[in-house]
């Protein structure tokens, strides 16, 4: 075995070139497959990071029927005793920040110009607790409970050419009911810019105090969700952490469903999932391609050896022996091309953890398309983890294997004597 | 009891359906310690027959007996087995692997062969280096030696597992004479040192005039089989060792 091993090991140097070549080709497409599954992991992770820190948190409590409804912003299915249901979640074992607010379709009305938002009712003194967009203000300062004052996201805020200090027009739609449509208006004057990160908030939202809002939509003490914050991102703790919530609020009982951050964030899990499936489709064909360069290479090799290989046969080298010597040389290549590949993919991964790459010099237009599927702002970070790498070297180590199948059962099927009579 | 047998051996090629018969009804005996030569002109069986003797290939008809085993029954794993233990090979164009130095290319089959230790093999590859003279170019690859050292290293190989009998097909022709007839000294030295029987296939004069039997094919049949004083004996070039026979100079 280990001769086997040390001859499959030199032989693969015996047409440098050729063999140089193909290592390339299985070390580009798996440094790239590296790179692309370590960003598209990266964004996941930046993507999710913002749903949950902007808009969904870990779980989230409607009024049944309100969460079929949540993309109409419904006014009428409201939960009209918070503080009960919030003091009732509270002492649940793993609940971290428990807070009521109401979200309510808006319009940012500036002179003769109106940019409709979603506006976001918040407990300013219980919100960080939940969501990061105190951390994220740029300009101008937090909300106070009793502030006739709101915050806008820096990019709408840009849109509508608004900056701290100004007084705006908020647009309060209190019912969204074509036959019963209406809405409520309110000055206020713009405390704070923030820039979450998340283009979705930066781009379409307002935070005004919940009591104020309260009272311009005529619900005082309602709101239209509760929202839950965990002390971990676990995925079953989260599911764990619902199925009590959910006892605790006596199905039926309270009228209340219980819904997860992906429940909430499905669309975006959907596309995500989508995209996955065709950059893998697209890394597959590469690989393809380059396990087509081993088949190659191998081919030449059984061609150009058909005469030794014949030599071996005459000495006694069993047909299983000669599949093995071909077989470890497609190993070899497989080895240090994916060796290779997972060292420059992860120094590529690496850099883009670190630095990120950046749409900024890639024009509005791509960044808006981005910013339609991911809910990340302009640098995108990748997510480089050992088991990437570790199932890259063996997918791309295995690649090779199976591509030197065919030749090495070609070399192991010829002929002796039609072997050393080979030219 | 015959090393090699042969028993009505025929060995028809078909090509596209066309029949071409190599040989015809073939029957002889070798005996073990034999230098014998099959000769004839291209075409007439004599590569066929040794791969037959060799167990590269099976006989349309008939029996082929190697110490008593009929090897036409054998599978390829078995037929493998048999090269591996008992048969040698030295071939025309050397087929010496041009990765591995001259030591790697001989200690190979001894590898494949699977029953001896490191330095077990180290000391008898080192042993019939010195016997084929070639004990200070072990470490050389054969890109870097001349026709006649890579036969040398050929009939090393063929040798060094000792086995029952070694196959030489064409060795000399593409060897100038005079190395040539350096390398037939060698191996009429070894087969006297060793007892190992040789079967050649040539139509090199100088190949048969050193054979002590000279079997002719014609057509694929046996045209005449003779017992012979070898023409040319060996001459003690130094090359096979100091436990060799004493070798009178022609």
């Amino acid at each position: 075995m280990l001769t086997l091993l040390k001859l499959a090991f030199r032989n693969i140097f015996r047409f440098k070139r050729r063999t140089i070549i193909t290592f390339c080709s299985v070390s580009v497409g798996l440094a790239l497959l590296i790179i692309t599954v370590c960003l598209m992991n990266g964004i996941d992770k930046q993507s999710i990071g913002n749903i949950i820190n902007c808009q969904t948190s870990h779980l989230k409590i409607f009024k049944t029927g309100y969460f079929a409804k949540k993309d109409e912003v419904p006014m009428n299915l409201t939960i009209s005793d918070p503080d009960r249901i919030c003091a009732l979640i509270k002492n649940i074992p793993g609940v971290a920040a428990v807070e009521g607010r109401v979200l309510f379709g808006a319009g940012l009305i500036m002179g003769m110009d109106e940019l409709p938002c979603l506006g976001v009712a918040i407990q300013p003194g219980l919100d960080p607790g939940l969501f990061n967009i105190k951390e994220s203000l740029s300009a101008g300062e937090w909300l106070e409970p009793g502030d006739a004052k709101l915050l806008v996201g820096k990019n709408l805020a840009h849109d509508i050419g608004l900056s701290v200090g100004d007084t705006v027009t908020l647009r309060m739609i209190t019912s969204p009911d074509k036959e019963d449509f209406s809405w409520n208006a309110l000055e206020l004057e713009v405390k704070g810019i923030f820039e979450s990160g998340n283009p979705t908030v930066d781009s379409g939202q307002v935070f005004i105090p919940l009591a104020r809002a309260q009272e311009a939509l005529a619900m005082p003490s309602a709101v239209t969700e509760i929202a839950v914050r965990l002390d971990s991102d676990d995925e079953n703790k989260i599911a764990a952490v619902q199925r009590k919530i959910q006892e605790a609020l006596k199905p039926g009982k309270e009228g209340l469903e219980v819904y997860t951050w992906k429940d909430l964030a499905g669309l975006f899990l959907v596309i995500s999932e989508m995209k996955t499936k065709r950059s893998a489709m697209i890394i597959l064909i590469m690989l393809v391609i380059a396990s087509m360069g081993i088949i190659n290479t191998m081919m030449m090799a059984v061609l150009e050896r058909t005469r030794e290989i014949g030599m071996l046969a005459a000495l006694g080298m069993k047909k299983w022996e000669i599949m093995k010597l071909f077989i470890f040389e497609g190993g070899f290549i497989g080895i240090i091309g994916s060796l290779t590949g997972c060292v420059l993919g992860g120094l590529a991964g690496w850099y883009l953890q670190v630095h990120g790459w950046s749409l900024a010099s890639m024009g509005e237009s791509i960044k808006k398309m981005s910013a339609a599927v991911y809910p990340v702002k302009d640098v995108f970070y990748a997510e480089v983890s050992v088991d990437v790498l570790i199932m890259v070297f063996l997918f791309g180590t295995a690649i090779s294997i199976l591509a030197s199948v065919y030749p090495a059962w070609k070399a192991a099927r010829l002929d002796p004597v039609e072997a050393l009579r080979h030219i | 009891m015959s090393l090699v047998k042969l028993q009505n051996v025929t060995k028809v090629y078909r090509t596209d359906g066309i029949a071409f018969p190599a040989l015809d009804d073939i029957s002889l005996s070798v005996e073990a310690g034999e230098f014998l030569s099959i000769a004839g002109p291209s075409g007439s069986g004599k590569t066929t027959a040794l791969n037959l003797i060799g167990c590269l290939d099976k006989p349309t008809g008939g029996a082929i007996f190697l110490d008593d085993v009929d090897i036409g029954a054998g599978n390829s794993s078995e037929l493998a087995n048999i090269r591996r233990h008992k048969i040698g090979f030295i071939f025309q164009t050397f087929n010496l692997v041009p990765i591995l130095t001259a030591f790697e290319n001989v200690e190979l089959p001894l590898i494949l062969k699977g029953d001896m230790g490191k330095a077990e093999r180290r000391a008898l590859v080192e042993e019939i280096l010195v016997d084929v003279g070639l004990k200070e170019l072990m470490n050389r690859r054969p890109s870097r030696m001349s026709g006649g050292q890579q036969q040398r290293v050929a009939a090393a190989r063929a040798l060094v597992k000792k086995p029952r009998l070694i196959l030489a097909d064409e060795p000399t022709a593409n060897l100038d004479s005079k190395t040539g007839e350096e390398v037939l000294d060698l191996m009429l030295q070894l087969n006297r040192k060793s007892g190992v029987t040789f079967i050649f296939s040539t139509h090199d004069k100088m190949v048969m005039d050193y054979a002590r039997r000279l079997i002719l094919l014609k057509d694929g049949r046996i045209a005449a089989d003779e017992q012979r004083e070898p023409r040319r004996q060996a001459r003690d070039n130094g090359a096979a060792g100091s436990g060799g026979p004493h070798v009178d100079a022609s």
